[in-house]
């Protein structure tokens, strides 16, 4: 098999074959057969679908147990010249010890093969691009969880790499922070860059692209325009937990015609709703034109998208 | 299917491309100097410190207490510092503490995934990081041996001569060759095993003591073979008078069949270091270092 990277416009960015992958008797993966072309591409499922194992074949961080993959042309594993091509911002929280956002960034952009004086230009344009510019000389131990995953963000920004796997970059951020990672990400694919983002929330999904891969333990469900799935998914409501000091006056501005039902708790708000998209877009609107009671998170149920993949599945 | 280059995106939204193929120096400085930095602000670094430095007190223990009981006792002094504290107990405490973590860290911390998806050659990274732990371990070691010489100046009949200089350097040499082989077997068991400084406590100090003490040639397997030989011979020779007569005999009979030269010696554990450097590498390249099981979760 020729692992030379393939370079030409029209050849997907992402092709599996007969793809699955196990450990020890669990099987994470399983017999995946898609192509995935350029532009931004959502991964979407529940926790446990497969998402990241996925993202980390495609990375060459594991071994296929059966089947192949190939990333921009070429078998991944160990492979520089694909490497060299694809950056990774990582689900998990795991950082250097005893570092700035900046060095944790700089040595990270230095491994990109960069000298120190373009590594440090690196770090300064990718710091500025996830608005860590001001905190950047700051130890990660003193971060937000936000502020983590944007330093995680421009640890993969630094390279230039045409196609990014972002595993959850959503993940911990206040709704101002991913508007900021929504128009970024949509920014990297108007520049003809690939991005494939992995998430369990639909909306998050469909706020950076139309394209999605639907994975369902270990399997591929479904995958197209989104529209097409989000009509599977909208005659099963959706729940939203909302944190926020005021929970009445905060349910009376979140009523549209597809709410269910709202349930009170001390400081919180639980809607179940057939139209997520148009009460996340009004929460949206009051995070940003801040006009309603303060909002402290947004959670989209995991369970509740579980049954929402059962469901599916049923169908 | 069209066979068109494709554009580079535009140069607009992000930093400035890294190049299109850097040189490997270029990687392996990137992983030297980020491991550098790494070991330097552990806790780590001083606590080591501070027990390779406590063979600097016993000359000057001595000299306090007893100056004209151990006023021969000098060179030998000295000699019995770096040869049982130094190089025997201290070079492989130190391959334990920041070896066996060079990448064993790395590992653990899940940090091991930001360097695998990066274009930089596994060797360069596994080369680089040692690199690092040589610097760090050889400046305390040899920090500690230049102070031990010096404190053992307090003592009667020893002095900085050229020919105690020339021991000095000597010693120093085969302490860092000494940090060089520990080291590579270090790293090697911090890479493919999940609990690197108890496997590091059973070679390095279980296995090199036994093997170091049963005749024949099983003490060929073990790195303090290769750093005894490379020793000055009269504290070889001291050593041996010390021992009782039955272990005398047997240990100058070993060592007149299986006795290895200086140069052997240094050419063994220069081998020996690259093997174990290079099946690194290769554990680095063949693990699947982002599994719960490769990290012991």
């Amino acid at each position: 098999m020729n692992d030379t990277p393939d370079v030409t416009r029209d050849a997907p960015v992402v092709e599996v074959r007969g793809l699955s992958k196990w450990f020890g008797e669990v099987i994470a993966v399983n017999d995946l057969s898609f192509t995935i072309g350029r532009g931004v591409t959502g991964l979407l499922g529940p926790n446990g679908a497969g998402k990241s194992t996925f993202i980390k074949l495609a990375l060459g961080l594991y071994r296929p147990s059966r089947g192949t993959l190939r990333v921009l042309g070429g078998a991944p594993r160990n492979n520089l010249d694909v490497l060299r091509r694809i950056a990774y911002c990582p689900e998990t929280d795991h950082f250097y010890d005893n570092m700035t956002g900046f060095e944790y960034v700089y040595w990270l952009n230095r491994y990109w093969g960069m000298g120190k004086k373009d590594a440090r230009a690196a770090t300064e344009s990718a710091c500025e691009l996830v608005r860590m510019a001001d905190r950047m000389h700051d130890p990660i131990d003193e971060y937000s969880k936000g502020m983590r995953q944007r330093i995680k963000l421009a640890q993969c920004l630094g390279s230039r790499a045409e196609l990014l796997f972002l595993d959850e970059p959503m993940a911990g951020l206040d709704p101002r922070g991913r508007e900021e990672i929504f128009a970024l990400i949509g920014r990297l694919g108007d520049e003809g860059y690939s991005v494939i983002v992995s998430s369990h929330i639909l909306y998050e999904i469909e706020r950076v692209t139309d394209n999605v891969v639907l994975m369902y333990n270990g399997s591929i469900l479904a995958r197209g325009r989104i529209h097409e799935i989000r009509d599977l998914i909208d005659e099963h409501p959706h729940t939203i937990t909302v944190e926020t000091p005021d929970p009445r006056a905060l349910s009376l501005q979140l009523l549209h015609p597809g709410a269910m039902s709202v349930e009170f708790e001390e400081g919180k708000l639980t809607i179940r709703t057939r139209d997520p998209a148009a009460c996340y877009e009004k929460l949206n609107d009051m995070v940003l034109e801040n006009n309603g009671p303060a909002i402290k998170s947004i959670r989209c149920a995991d369970d509740d998208l579980q049954s929402v993949f059962a469901y599916l599945v049923e169908k | 299917m069209t066979e068109e280059p494709i554009a580079a995106p535009h140069a607009v939204l992000l930093p400035p491309a890294p190049p299109e193929r850097a040189g490997y120096f270029n990687y392996f400085r990137a992983a030297y100097g980020h491991a550098t930095v790494m070991m330097v602000r552990r806790m780590r670094v001083v606590m080591a410190a501070v027990i390779c430095l406590l063979p600097v007190l016993i000359p000057l223990a001595t000299a306090f207490l007893s100056r004209d009981r151990f006023a021969q006792e000098g060179a030998v002094q000295f000699r019995m510092l770096v040869e049982h504290a130094h190089i025997t107990m201290l070079a492989p405490l130190l391959a334990l503490f920041f070896g066996s973590m060079l990448i064993g860290e790395d590992i653990e911390a899940r940090n091991i995934p930001y360097v695998l998806t990066r274009p930089i050659p596994r060797s360069a990274w596994v080369l680089g990081r040692f690199g690092a732990y040589l610097t760090v371990t050889g400046t305390i070691l040899l920090l500690s041996i230049g102070l031990t010489f010096a404190s053992s100046t307090s003592l009667a009949r020893f002095g900085v001569s050229a020919t105690n200089l020339g021991i000095l350097a000597q010693y120093s040499a085969v302490a860092v060759l000494a940090l060089l082989g520990n080291g590579a077997v270090a790293v090697f068991l911090g890479a493919l095993t999940k609990r690197p400084i108890i496997f590091g406590v059973l070679v390095l100090y279980g296995w090199q003591q036994l093997a170091m003490k049963v005749p024949g040639v099983i003490d060929f397997f073990t790195i303090q073979k290769y750093t005894d030989a490379m020793l000055p011979a009269l504290a070889s020779e001291r050593g041996m008078q010390t021992s009782p007569a039955a272990r005398d005999a047997l240990l100058e009979f070993t060592r007149e069949v299986y006795a290895v030269g200086a140069a052997k010696a240094c050419i063994t554990l220069l081998l020996i270091s690259a093997v174990f450097l290079g099946l690194t590498v290769l554990v680095v390249r063949a693990r699947q270092f982002a599994s719960a099981r490769a990290i012991g979760a």
